[in-house]
């Protein structure tokens, strides 16, 4: 119902308009990068019916802190981290309610979603439950460095961790996760098989 | 042992393409827009908005356990605090300036703190341009609104509403106001108190009592509403585009500059006081963001030939600058939106995108870019602005429509 006025500049203007509380910047900062954040927090910890109020929390954290931010060039990156950020803290909240699963497809409103092929459906879920397993910091490099498919450069910053640390760390990953991986047949297969059922899904 | 990093890559594509179709990314974004924007209103403290009023009341009980001399003090504090407003009846924050639509489910109200409401019909679009202590500027921009302004210190409130070329003046009462924005025809029917009337092609402000009517267009000689028009005025034909201020205005008004104007949100009065300039010799000496701002005010307001001009004068004097690309985008959705010319429209928003690769814009300009040229009937170009949106902006609001595209 409520437009706010367009905001035009670009963005370092955008910058600008934010700090300066311009409400047509922050409907065009969150259309700019509503979309890669959404990637990110989806990679971290699978479909999850929380992501949207997720979404909310990363930016309204960048908006707190947009008065640090030095460099516009660096936006992209800087908002990959707070979403890791907040996507650790919400796994660690819900290893302390134990009686929460990481993955949870059946709390999505099916109204709300595709309908995915049953084999990408139980895929995915074998995927965040092995994640699930892995230690925090090695489950954000795996899901940083292959499921967003970031460089490792990138991923290091967004985990707010040195190169080498991110290397050990999705090393240990790799092997934690084939091992787990090979105790699941759904897994294995889909492993072995490369993309078999995304050919599948096309043909 | 061998790391089977290209295995693991190929597994987390097809993880990553399996939870873009378990999701809706676009629901996704949706539900939490608005969230966000209501927290960001809230955070950046909007003058006269909601979260001062909470400050009001702390004021106010720290006051109250005081001496009567600090409630004076808080009185005074009250009646000099500006009008605050929120929209539907959820209360949704709005800070003045921003578009706020009628529901095709029913009427939306948008109520103000002194006690005076608008209510929108299904087809109204209007912005809140400001308030004061004593009331309200509202731009109408276009369908029918129901106003009822509190009554309470009539003589002293300061509420207008803006129409098009007309100006309502309102000294307490209830009226309905419809303008329709493509024809500049106006209407008003007072139900009670009265309201004065004046624009450009009126002669003179005129009131409207109550049970009476008024409708009018400068489009046209004449358009009466018979049943009821026991008082009408007789509008002056005016020229599209006529450089006419309204017909009402404080002196000191008309002295004021189009760039005071502009930057005190009084959009139409400042493309008037361009037009009084000359507005191809304000061209030659605006700088690059007032002519951004100008021709963005000559567009709102139908000037569609002068908007042109702002922007094609900025390009040529600011060729290089960013500016000059926001120009080009404006001029391909003048091109789109107002000229339906599509060829036209499909080469400024590659203009944009040429000079601007990463701006702001980008996005947009992709997206329109395509659905000019399919509408300019360039199917292949189309298609592949479809395919570069997609790969870029997967969720992104023209997403659907570039799968359909693609789908063809």
């Amino acid at each position: 119902m409520l437009t706010p006025l367009t905001f035009i500049g670009d963005e370092q203007a955008l910058l600008q308009a934010l700090r300066a509380g311009h409400p047509g910047a922050a409907a065009a900062f969150y259309d700019q990068h509503a979309a890669h954040v959404t990637r990110t927090l989806r990679s971290a910890l699978g479909a999850d019916e929380e992501i949207p109020d997720l979404l909310q929390e990363v930016f309204i954290r960048a908006i707190d802190g947009i008065g640090k931010l030095r460099e516009i060039d660096r936006i992209g990156g800087w908002l990959t981290s707070i979403a890791i950020f907040v996507a650790r803290a919400r796994i660690r909240l819900r290893a302390r309610r134990s009686w929460l699963r990481t993955f949870s497809p059946e709390q999505v409103d099916p109204a709300h979603q595709e309908q995915p092929s049953s084999e990408a459906r139980a895929a995915l879920r074998e995927v965040y439950a092995v994640l699930g397993q892995l230690p925090i910091d090695e489950r954000m490099a795996f899901a940083l460095r292959y499921i967003e498919g970031m460089t490792l450069p990138d991923a290091a910053e967004a985990c707010e961790t040195s190169l080498a640390t991110l290397k050990r760390r999705l090393s240990r990953a790799e092997k934690q996760f084939l091992e787990a991986a090979s105790q699941r047949p759904v897994l294995e297969h889909w492993l072995e098989e490369g993309t078999r059922w995304n050919v599948q899904k096309r043909s | 042992m061998e790391r089977p990093e290209a295995k693991l890559a190929e597994f987390g594509t097809a993880v990553r393409e399996a939870l873009a179709t378990e999701s809706s990314s676009a629901e996704e974004i949706r539900l939490a827009r608005a969230g966000f924007l209501d927290h960001f209103a809230a955070r950046s403290g909007t003058r006269g908005g909601w979260a001062s009023l909470a400050s009001a009341r702390r004021w106010r009980i720290l006051l109250l356990a005081g001496a009567a001399a600090a409630g004076a003090v808080l009185l005074w504090t009250w009646t000099a605090r500006p009008v605050t407003f929120q929209v539907g009846t959820s209360g949704a924050l709005v800070q003045t300036g921003d578009l706020v639509n009628g529901a095709p489910q029913g009427l939306v109200p948008l109520r103000f703190s002194e006690g005076s409401s608008v209510i929108l019909h299904e087809d109204a679009r209007l912005r809140v341009l400001a308030t004061d202590t004593k009331g309200a500027r509202l731009l109408i921009e276009d369908g029918t609104v129901d106003a009822s302004i509190a009554s309470a210190r009539i003589g002293k409130k300061h509420w207008s509403f803006e129409a098009g070329p007309f100006q309502v003046l309102v000294t307490g009462t209830r009226f309905t106001l419809s303008y329709q924005a493509k024809d500049q025809s106006f209407g008003l029917a007072t139900h009670e108190g009265q309201v004065v009337v004046s624009g450009a092609c009126l002669s003179a402000p005129t009131p409207v009592a109550a049970g009476n009517r008024l409708d009018l267009t400068c489009l046209a000689r004449r358009t009466p509403a018979p049943q009821t028009a026991s008082l009408m005025a007789l509008p002056v034909p005016a020229r599209e585009g006529s450089a006419s201020p309204p017909a009402v205005g404080k002196p000191a008004r008309s002295a004021q500059t189009w760039r005071e104007l502009l930057a005190a949100g009084r959009l139409q009065e400042a493309v008037h006081a361009a037009e009084r300039s000359d507005f191809d010799r304000v061209c030659q000496t605006a700088s690059a963001k007032d002519l951004l701002a100008l021709a963005d005010a000559a567009r709102l307001f139908t000037r569609v030939s002068k908007a042109v001009t702002a922007l094609r004068v900025l390009r040529q004097r600011f060729p290089a600058s960013a500016e000059a690309s926001t120009a080009a985008f404006a001029l391909g959705r003048i091109a789109y939106e107002q000229k339906r010319a599509y060829p036209e429209a499909v080469d400024w928003f590659a203009t944009y995108l040429r000079e601007q690769p990463s701006g702001p814009l980008h996005g947009d300009g992709v997206g329109r870019l395509m659905e000019a040229r399919l509408r300019a009937g360039d199917q292949s170009g189309a298609h592949f602005d479809a395919e570069q949106y997609l790969r870029r902006f997967p969720e992104g609001p023209y997403a659907s429509e570039a799968r359909g595209i693609l789908a063809k």
